[in-house]
């Protein structure tokens, strides 16, 4: 049988796959949480819930992981001027 | 075996203590922290051990915050000149990045915000005032997708969020670009953890805007070969 859903959604017993969520603004910022590491344990496992079964709160989710991975691994990192380095631990040493 | 610091005449002088982290002019040492004497021995052990290993990272911080060069090499000067001053309201082995960045954050705001060549003139008042609207806590999701930011380099990203107010920038780069927890953030910044979690979920809103802008300035060209 084909089918367009994803294989998560065609296991039986799972819910089906809701196309709208009415409360995208909380999912959201729980959604952050998660990627922050700062959701409890009953926050994880209800979004988790979630995560499978709305496809708006999936959207979401990658989006923020996605500019969360810019963010981190994108940005131009400097390297703090050797000169500074060297200037900060001359006048320390003048300090005592 | 313990040993056991002794006790320095020369206290620093307390002429800006407002600006010290975690600093109680009333505070007496407890039994179980007997930091405030460091020798100059330690002091310099602890500076080099424990404050110049973030220091790429703070000029970073500086750096994102001032978007100058020359103010972050003084920012950071600043910064570790005050730190070493006031070691000894540093407890040796607690969080030294954090301390370290909670200094730069007070002097950035202290001395650099006045004169930044770019004011960060506070319409931070009408920012917070429009994202703390009930309308835009619920309906505001902006509407963007992983596949359109994906595509975005480096450069895009810094520029977008340099164009966001300093106070919504500043925790974007603790969180996503230091990793900073919330409740460092909290202690960095002086607010509540609350604040910490509404503030960054205001600012990734204005960043992610800010990220559309560029994705649909590009978008047209992904759009035609689908």
């Amino acid at each position: 049988m084909q089918t367009s859903l994803p294989p998560s959604a065609s296991s039986s017993g799972k819910p089906e796959m809701k196309e709208h969520c009415n409360h995208s603004a909380d999912c959201l910022k729980m959604i952050q949480l998660i990627l922050d590491g700062e959701a409890t344990d009953q926050q994880l496992v209800r979004v988790k819930a979630n995560l499978e079964s709305c496809r708006p709160c999936i959207e979401m989710y990658q989006l923020e992981k996605e500019v969360k991975e810019l963010l981190t691994k994108r940005m131009e990192k400097r390297c703090c001027p050797e000169q500074l380095v060297a200037t900060i631990k001359s006048r320390i040493l003048s300090f005592s | 075996m313990a040993t056991i610091p002794e006790v320095m005449s020369d206290t620093p002088t307390r002429d800006d203590d407002q600006l010290l982290p975690d600093s109680d002019p009333t505070e007496q040492p407890s039994a179980d922290t007997p930091a405030r004497g460091y020798s100059d021995a330690q002091k310099y052990q602890i500076f080099n051990k424990e404050f110049m290993p973030h220091i790429d990272s703070m000029y970073n911080f500086a750096f994102r915050l001032t978007t100058d060069e020359d103010d972050a090499n003084d920012l950071v000067q600043d910064t570790y000149l005050k730190a070493f001053r006031f070691i000894s309201s540093f407890e040796q082995g607690t969080n030294a990045k954090a301390w370290l960045f909670r200094i730069l954050k007070n002097s950035f705001i202290n001395d650099y915000r006045k004169k930044s060549k770019e004011p960060a003139k506070v319409d931070y008042q009408d920012v917070e005032t429009t994202y703390n609207s009930e309308d835009a806590e619920s309906e505001h999701t902006v509407d963007l997708r992983a596949e359109s930011v994906s595509d975005l380099i480096g450069d895009e990203v810094a520029t977008a969020l340099n164009s966001l107010p300093v106070d919504f920038r500043t925790v974007i780069i603790l969180c996503d670009i230091e990793g900073f927890t919330y409740e460092e953030m909290a202690k960095i910044l002086d607010i509540p953890i609350g604040t910490v979690r509404s503030r960054l979920h205001r600012a990734r809103n204005l960043l992610k805007e800010k990220l559309r802008d560029y994705a649909s300035s590009m978008g047209y060209k992904e759009e035609n070969e689908e």
